[in-house]
């Protein structure tokens, strides 16, 4: 059972329907006082009175220091709560928020093309009204499947031409790679939805011009094939404890089963939450949050020490 | 001594004693989940579940989880996961034989209790076990049960019995603990039940 230790205890002070699937949740202090400051992009950790935790994008104005805004969208039979979200929660609950974190943040850039499809929009509307404060060179495409699909449509219209929205029942689907194929070099792309829109972004990123990157962000793990799990050792040199981490469990059970302080959110790679550096030892990272082989900081959710290797942890 | 020592009453007798039950009481038995009913299941982190063989010996047996792991489909229809247990699967052999089954539902803090009857299978759909996965880990079975029969049962019982009340925990101290029992039915030492008390502690961090 998961446990409060580090989170903020919230007040839904407003659930808003944005479309027939989608509802946002703006939270506060009980006492209306300002909330941990964050920038576009950054996510927060979100605990249900169930006990239930998910990540979410904030999606609201950073300037409103002391609200937190959220969408959440209902999934017929959902595992982390967004049942729970759209069928019982009240304005006037309490629920429990870790301190928003950024892994998926706004970098310097001679142009923006932001791209959202869905739910995605999330963390795309946050950075393009950013982008829109500070004069940059950006553009946004919201892409839904329907009109009454997408979320925010009055916010969006409010940020002007170079915002669109494409509603691919009327439009066909929208060709990301006609669209990749028309920018400018030096244009960063930022992009976040469903694992088939960020996968055909992902296929698409070496078409990129010169200076041009793309950043993703992801709500399920990039689906990959691993070798079976093996048995291996990894040792918590602050806390003076070596575990054996057999192939039926995550390194990070084997960690907290033996006591080590370091807590888990999303147990699937994505979100970042139970990074651990190493101090030694070959890691082969399962996460989809690691773009660099030998990078030094584990997510023990799901990633292990490579084959014959045994692994020393900072913690 | 057997129950045959006591006097033995029949329905006439117990009513006699008893008297009728009043209508309010009968008036509150639905055969749906209303939306009240969802609510207390939503925020319900464990149940006993009772179930009976072809002859209809009963056995009864607790299952807990994240609340609202006695998820509703509809207003007629339930899941509960099977999760890691002993694998001995009493219920679940008695639903393959006879199928008829009660679940009796708590939320912490609430003394009046969720009774749910109806009859139940047992399923391996893929689909919907994977919606009921939790940290990580995704059932092999699940018991589905068609609501026949729902209320909320009084809370003079859990009143009475001081459930909720923090300084009745004090009574777990005065009780043998798992190992100890484990090792006194089987005639071991004593130090064989601290033994056992530490591998389920141990054992007690993996629960998916």
């Amino acid at each position: 059972m998961r446990t409060r230790e580090g989170l903020m205890p919230l007040v839904v002070r407003e659930i808003t329907r944005q479309t027939p699937d989608i509802v946002s949740i703006r939270m506060q202090n009980a006492d209306g006082s300002p909330l941990p400051a964050w920038q576009p992009g950054a996510h927060v950790d979100l605990q249900l009175i169930t006990r239930h935790e998910r990540q979410y994008s904030l999606c609201g104005d950073p300037a409103d220091v002391a609200s937190y805004r959220v969408a959440v969208r209902r999934e017929e039979l959902s595992r982390g709560g967004s049942h729970y979200i759209h069928a019982f929660l009240r304005e006037g609950a309490t629920v429990w928020v870790r301190p928003p974190r950024n892994l998926f943040e706004l970098g310097e850039a001679r142009a923006y093309l932001l791209l959202a499809a869905g739910i995605g929009v999330t963390p795309i509307l946050a950075m393009a009204r950013h982008l829109a404060s500070v004069d940059a060179e950006w553009r946004m495409i919201v892409a839904a499947r329907t009109r009454d699909g997408v979320a925010f449509a009055d916010e969006i219209g409010a940020l002007g031409e170079r915002a669109t929205v494409h509603v691919s029942a009327e439009e066909g689907r929208l060709d990301l790679s006609t669209l990749l194929g028309t920018i400018a070099p030096g244009t960063d792309v930022y992009a976040c939805g469903p694992a088939a829109f960020t996968d055909a972004l992902h296929a698409l990123a070496p078409t990129l011009p010169e200076g041009s990157g793309i950043h993703l962000e992801r709500f399920v793990p990039r689906a990959r094939e691993f070798s079976p799990n093996e048995a291996f050792t990894a040792t918590a040199a602050r806390s003076g404890v070596t575990v054996d981490v057999p192939p039926t469990r995550s390194l990070l059970e084997s960690l907290q089963g033996a006591g080590v302080a370091v807590s888990g959110s999303c147990l699937r790679g994505v979100c970042g939450s139970c990074a651990v550096p190493v101090l030694a030892g070959a890691v082969e990272h399962r996460d989809s949050l690691t773009t660099d082989d030998d990078a030094r900081v584990i997510y023990p959710c799901v990633s292990r020490a490579r084959s014959g290797e045994a692994l020393v942890l900072d913690v | 001594m057997l129950s045959s020592d006591f006097r033995v009453l029949g329905l006439e007798d117990i009513r006699a004693t008893l008297g009728e039950p009043e209508g309010p009481s009968m008036q509150k038995i639905t055969d749906r989940l209303d939306e009240n009913c969802l609510r207390f299941l939503a925020h319900s982190p464990f149940a006993t579940l009772a179930t009976a063989d072809a002859e209809g010996r009963c056995d009864s047996s607790p299952r807990g989880d994240y609340p609202g792991f006695v998820r509703a489909l509809d207003d007629r229809t339930i899941v509960i996961p099977d999760r890691l247990g002993n694998k001995i699967a009493d219920s679940m052999r008695n639903i393959a034989d006879n199928g008829h089954a009660a679940l009796l539902c708590f939320v912490p803090g609430m003394i009046e209790t969720l009774r749910i009857n109806g009859r139940a299978v047992v399923t391996d759909d893929p689909t919907l076990l994977r919606a009921l996965e939790q940290d990580h880990s995704v059932p092999d079975l699940a018991i589905v049960v068609h609501v026949e029969q729902v209320y909320l049962h009084c809370g003079r019982a859990l009143l009475r019995g001081g459930l909720w009340d923090a300084d009745m925990q004090d009574l777990a101290t005065q009780v043998p603990t798992s190992g100890q029992i484990w090792a006194s039915t089987s005639g071991w030492d004593t130090a064989v039940g601290d033994v056992i008390d530490d591998a389920m502690s141990g054992a007690y961090r993996a629960l998916y």
